[in-house]
């Protein structure tokens, strides 16, 4: 995990208070997309902050292609875009001058990738910032953030405010970076539909921890629903595998459970003589399953 | 046109390895088409290259289709047999379900013969093949 373009290794910090993260460890793997979830209040922002190098983790340690963000100068800042939750850019400048401005500094600016975003999204140069609506200040955002073509791409919260379609283009946008120029992509986001379709890694923040971090195929694939019925000997009382979450009714048990080659729902059916109905999770289901336990 | 849900409980990998198997299957592939490069096909479906690489992958591995280096992903050629071993793994999740369906209503093994037969003869088409002649 040495060469992880994105390293968050052990990292804790607080603001006046309890931790906001605590003891965070995770690694993205080059070229891929690590989808970010986790409710509001869960940490993600914060993280993203630290691996922009904006605040300083308390413990622990985070590294952008192995350095620190809180130390590298302009040439390695070179590699990094980042997209923040909420726009700091100046009410009263206008769009073409912020892209002047990235133009300026960032060597790798590639203009013609700006102009064309500009057209694609309809955004006019001579438009002020602060007369830009909410979703155009974001694709504002997201422009500055890619045209640097940068090789670590942190995006908090890119499609607050977007409709479908500008949605769904910005996906496009970030699936093409990866294939040209094979970047590093931590989207963190609350739009689960988002990330299901384009994200390699899943993470899922609750409490300013992980409760798993694993591809998402892996996880769909892993983790299954099961209703357990028609028991010749009663519902099993002890016994029971490690389970998300453990309902009972009326001679069932449902269990929402990781399945591996050991624990299938067709044994424990067996071991406990009863039939079984299994059903395959949504990442909506799996996110709301793991954050509320 | 491929009727990808990334919300579905499926993986995605597993929605598109079906659908590319299912066509090869039924012919609607041929033996040496080329299939979209994992860009091209990335950015017609709107989905991560990783996804196509894996399903390719995977394809490869069970003898759907074959890498020529630098050139692309071919569909290979495909013995009879294989084919009818891999279609009857095809059907085998839905006949997972039938069953557990009937186990779950008590239906038995025999009356559930009885309704599939039903349903062929439901399904087979009732006019007779046209005639080429005519």
């Amino acid at each position: 995990m040495n060469d992880a373009p994105i390293i968050v290794q052990n990292v804790t910090r607080s603001f006046e208070g309890p931790p906001v993260v605590k003891d965070l460890s995770f690694a993205v793997k080059p070229g891929s997309i690590y989808g970010f979830l986790g409710r509001n209040g869960s940490g993600k922002t914060t993280t993203l902050r630290m691996l922009a190098g904006l605040i300083k983790p308390h413990a622990g340690e985070v590294r952008i292609m192995g350095n620190d963000p809180f130390t590298i100068g302009a040439n390695e800042r070179q590699w990094l875009g980042y997209m923040s939750e909420k726009a700091v850019i100046p009410a009263y400048i206008k769009v073409g001058s912020v892209l002047k401005l990235g133009r300026d500094l960032y060597q790798t600016w590639d203009s013609a990738l700006a102009e064309a975003m500009l057209a694609k999204y309809d955004l006019s140069p001579r438009k002020r910032f602060m007369a830009l609506s909410q979703g155009n200040q974001r694709l504002l955002g997201f422009i500055m953030a890619i045209a640097p073509r940068p090789k670590v791409l942190l995006l908090d919260e890119p499609a607050a405010n977007l409709d479908v379609v500008a949605r769904r283009e910005i996906l496009d946008d970030i699936l093409e970076l990866i294939r040209d120029c094979g970047c590093t992509v931590l989207l963190s986001t609350h739009i689960l539909s988002d990330v299901e379709r384009v994200a390699d890694e899943i993470g899922i923040l609750a409490k300013g921890n992980l409760r798993v971090s694993e591809p998402l195929d892996s996880l769909k694939d892993s983790i299954r629903q099961v209703r357990f019925f028609g028991f010749k000997n009663g519902a099993p009382n002890g016994d029971i595998p490690e389970s998300f979450r453990t309902v009972r009714g009326k001679d069932e048990l449902t269990l929402t459970l990781r399945t591996s080659s050991l624990t299938t729902p067709e044994t424990l059916a067996q071991r406990w003589s009863c039939q079984q109905e299994t059903r395959a999770l949504s990442l909506e289901d799996i996110f709301v399953e793991l954050s509320r336990s | 046109m491929y009727f990808l849900n990334p919300s579905s409980g499926v993986p995605l990998y597993v929605q598109l390895q079906q659908q590319l198997q299912q066509r090869i299957l039924a012919g609607q592939f041929n033996h040496g088409d080329q299939l979209p490069s994992v860009r091209d096909f990335s950015a017609e479906l709107g989905i991560n290259p990783l996804t196509i690489a894996k399903v390719y992958q995977i394809l490869e591995r069970e003898g759907f289709v074959e890498t020529r280096r630098g050139l692309g992903t071919y569909v290979s050629h495909q013995s009879p047999a294989l084919k009818i071993e891999a279609r009857r793994r095809q059907i085998g999740p839905a006949l997972d379900q039938l069953v557990a369906e009937a186990m779950h209503l008590g239906l038995g093994e025999k009356e559930i013969q009885a309704l599939l037969s039903d349903k062929f003869r439901q399904f087979k088409p009732k006019t007779v093949k046209p005639n080429p002649h005519e």
